[in-house]
């Protein structure tokens, strides 16, 4: 699992370190202040994004809604945003909403509210609303992360580290290489949210990322993925197999 | 020198005939034509009765009534001087026509005109009886004279004589002037072409004695011509020509009468000129009063559309007057509030900075003599009340941009349980300083679907106002009661101070004035309960409030929530 990486754009430093210290508190990791729209830019092409935090005027020009604005043109490049302001001056949310999805962060804030902010503006930026604070689930799935709630914070984890998936009842097993850990989430949820290509049904309630197997043992009944972990095949979902380039 | 008048003309001979036929046409109504073509004839209207005895003649085949149109006809014609048509009509009566002897005696006066005077001749001696001829409704006189002229004619003097005196005879009784002047005429004539002038004189004098009797100038002019002409060959020329004058004369009134007749012609003719030019002018004066009716109308219709115009348009003014006068009264209203509102503000933050500017220069003195444990009380007491001044200001923000509708709102789906917890946040230290409990027992699974800050902004007020109205170790609590899968309820509770039911219905009151609360220690502006009010309202909820004095203070809120489906 690995922390989640937040950019923040701020231009008045005390408000920063308020939210740096927020941040590393609760596990966060802060890849970069920028101080104006040149410096965010910069910062975010630089680094591996997951959340932008954007104060809505940057020496008093409303720069932050400019700086979401332009990242939005550019496809695939959006990150879920944190909106800052001190006003709830109409225009400038107005003009704000347009950069859907988006999250506000009315100042001055708490701790908690600076979470709730972050964690609603995944949520919305996925679509997956409702997730974090609900008692059925807590991880929402991206195309190439899960972003698991753990206590009070967001922590991430890349789908291509999953070998695979156990569920039990409401719960996921996540098995990576490194570790294994525990999400609250439903198997037709998962199922659906992960790419059906490369995620296989083996078992009715194993799921398989399909590239890290390395055998199949079709007289055993048996897969063997990487790291030499043996993952039982019900003959209900051989079917895969025949979908499979196999090297002869 | 014959005399011009060779017959004599039988105008009342068609009397009997006339009513005869009218019988007829009463006898067959329905032969419209025929009684059309009768009732023409009667009253000598020639052309009409040629047209229909014409029609009726091509559709009846009543023998009766066809003689009676074939006499109309051929008498028509004659009268006409169509000679020719009128013998052929006359020829198709059946001999057993009533009237056949009519008939005949018309044949002979074509004759006569036709000079054709032995068959004149045999027509009329055809009628001459007079039993026939009072039938028929003609004399029998003008038949023997009709003969005798003819026999004059035809120089047969004896037979011409004969009934000459005849119809003379018939005549001097009936005392027809006229038709005996051309009789006494005809006689004369007949001895002076015989050169038997002693006869002959007699009667022209008879003739011309009679003329002065009648009034038709031709005949008087006849009459002293012949006497001219005789007195002449007797040569008398005296007399002659006294006779000559007198012709002369009546030629002249002859003329004139003619001229008479002309200038009575030309002056009915002005007469109606002037008629025409009368009813030109009436119908000039019609057109002008019709024109004159027709302005006068339109006029009195635009009259009437201004008068209800202007009718319209005085109420409309005091209409709008009247809305006017009742606007500025209300605004008039809310300017004294906003005026109240001004004053208590600026009264409470004046206090407020007051209070801060004392508590600073104790703090400066506190440096000074080196108090620290002072210094530590002074410092959070100076927190608290910039924080009050903070809360009021923001208050006071909220409220001036949901009064110019510059609020920014947008409903989302909202996590009840962690907002509660974010507001509690911030008053952590507050609790802990009044020693007040705080319990957040809001179900994790709520979502309302609300505008996130005025949610923010209603908590902050009510969970101030239960710290504000509460003791050292009471108990503040969030909770839910679902109402429905629709809507959801959030109780806030206090066992605070609470008030009384009048204050709940001053502060629930729907006027936007502000209740300036009776409790002097703690000062507040109302303002905070009125934002929630409308923040509140603005999101679709309601708000309720339930209290008992020193027993504590219920909030009850309601929101529509966001179903999940599953």
């Amino acid at each position: 699992m690995d922390n989640i990486n937040v950019l923040i754009i701020e231009d008045t430093p005390e408000q920063s370190d308020a939210l740096i210290k927020v941040l590393l508190e609760n596990n966060y990791t802060v890849v970069g202040v920028a101080r104006n729209f040149t410096d965010a830019l910069k910062l975010f092409y630089e680094n591996t994004i997951d959340i932008i935090i954007i104060d809505v005027f940057l020496d008093g020009k409303p720069d932050g809604i400019t700086f979401a604005e332009s990242i939005n043109i550019i496809p695939n490049a959006s990150k879920p945003f944190v909106f800052l302001t001190s006003s709830k001056d109409r225009q400038i949310f107005e003009r704000a909403k347009l950069t859907k999805p988006f999250s506000f962060l009315m100042k001055p804030f708490n701790e908690l509210e600076i979470l709730y902010a972050i964690e609603m503006a995944v949520e919305k930026f996925y679509e997956q609303t409702n997730v974090f604070l609900g008692e059925e689930q807590d991880t929402v799935i991206s195309d190439d992360h899960l972003f698991i709630k753990k206590k009070n914070a967001l922590k991430k984890v890349s789908i291509n580290d999953i070998l695979y998936i156990e569920v039990e009842e409401r719960y996921c097993n996540i098995i990576t290489e490194k570790e294994k850990f525990v999400i609250l989430i439903s198997l037709t949820k998962i199922s659906d949210l992960l790419d059906k290509n490369k995620f296989i049904k083996t078992h009715r309630n194993t799921i398989v990322n399909a590239d890290k197997i390395e055998e199949i043992i079709l007289a055993d009944n048996l897969i063997i993925l990487k790291g030499n972990h043996k993952i039982n095949l019900s003959d209900t979902y051989k079917d895969f197999i025949k979908k499979m380039n196999i090297l002869s | 020198m014959y005399s011009a008048s060779l017959f004599s003309q039988s105008k009342i001979a068609n009397n009997i005939l006339n009513i005869e036929s009218k019988k007829r046409a009463e006898i067959f109504k329905e032969e419209t034509n025929f009684r059309k073509a009768q009732h023409y004839f009667e009253v000598n209207n020639w052309d009409s009765t040629l047209v229909y005895s014409m029609r009726h003649l091509s559709i009846s085949s009543n023998k009766e009534l066809n003689d009676y149109c074939h006499y109309f006809r051929g008498f028509t014609f004659h009268k006409k001087k169509l000679f020719k048509e009128a013998k052929l009509e006359l020829n198709l009566i059946s001999k057993k026509f009533i009237f056949y002897p009519l008939a005949n005696k018309t044949l002979g006066e074509i004759s006569m005109q036709l000079k054709e005077f032995k068959k004149a001749i045999e027509y009329f001696s055809q009628i001459e009886n007079p039993s026939i001829t009072n039938k028929q409704g003609f004399k029998a006189s003008t038949i023997y004279q009709n003969i005798g002229t003819c026999y004059l004619h035809l120089n047969q003097f004896e037979k011409a004589e004969e009934y000459l005196f005849k119809s003379k005879n018939l005549k001097e009784k009936e005392n027809d002037n006229g038709s005996l002047l051309n009789l006494y005429i005809n006689i004369a004539n007949l001895y002076y072409v015989q050169y038997k002038d002693e006869q002959a004189f007699p009667y022209f004098e008879k003739s011309y004695l009679l003329s002065k009797k009648v009034n038709d100038f031709n005949k008087k002019w006849d009459a002293s011509l012949n006497m001219a002409v005789v007195e002449e060959n007797r040569g008398n020329y005296k007399k002659a020509l006294e006779y000559r004058k007198e012709a002369e004369q009546w030629n002249d009134s002859l003329n004139n009468q003619n001229k008479v007749w002309a200038v009575a012609d030309y002056e009915k003719k002005f007469a109606v000129a002037q008629k025409q030019k009368q009813i030109k002018v009436l119908e000039v004066e019609n057109q002008l009063k019709n024109t004159q009716r027709n302005s006068l109308f339109f006029s009195a219709i635009g009259l009437l559309i201004l008068l209800t115009g202007g009718v319209y348009m005085y109420t409309q003014k005091a209409k709008s007057a009247k809305t006017i006068l009742i606007q500025r009264n209300k605004l008039d209203q809310l300017n004294a509030n906003k005026d109240q509102l001004f004053s208590i503000v600026s009264h409470d933050l004046r206090s407020s900075v007051n209070a801060l500017k004392t508590s600073n220069s104790k703090l400066s003195d506190s440096l000074q003599t080196k108090n620290y444990e002072e210094l530590n009380q002074l410092i959070t007491q100076n927190s608290s009340i910039a924080n009050d001044t903070y809360s009021l200001l923001d208050n006071l923000l909220h409220w001036a941009m949901l009064q110019t509708k510059q609020l920014y709102f947008h409903k989302e789906s909202v996590h009840l349980y962690s907002i509660v917890q974010q507001i509690e946040y911030n008053y952590k230290s507050l609790l802990q300083e009044k020693e007040i409990r705080f319990e957040n027992v809001v179900p994790k699974n709520i979502f309302l679907f609300v505008d996130l800050d005025s949610l923010k902004i209603i908590f902050r007020n009510l969970l101030d106002n239960a710290i504000k109205f509460s003791k050292h170790n009471d108990e503040i609590r969030f909770y839910t009661a679902e109402i429905n899968s629709e809507f959801c309820q959030i109780i806030i509770e206090d066992s605070g101070i609470g008030m009384s039911q009048n204050t709940i219905s001053e502060l629930l009151q729907d006027s936007e004035t502000l209740v300036k609360k009776n409790n002097s220690e703690i000062i507040g502006t109302g303002l905070g309960l009125q934002l929630c009010k409308q923040m509140t309202a603005k999101n679709g909820g309601t708000l309720s409030i339930q209290s008992e004095i020193n027993k504590g203070t219920k909030i009850i809120l309601t929101f529509s929530k966001i179903t999940k489906n599953g």
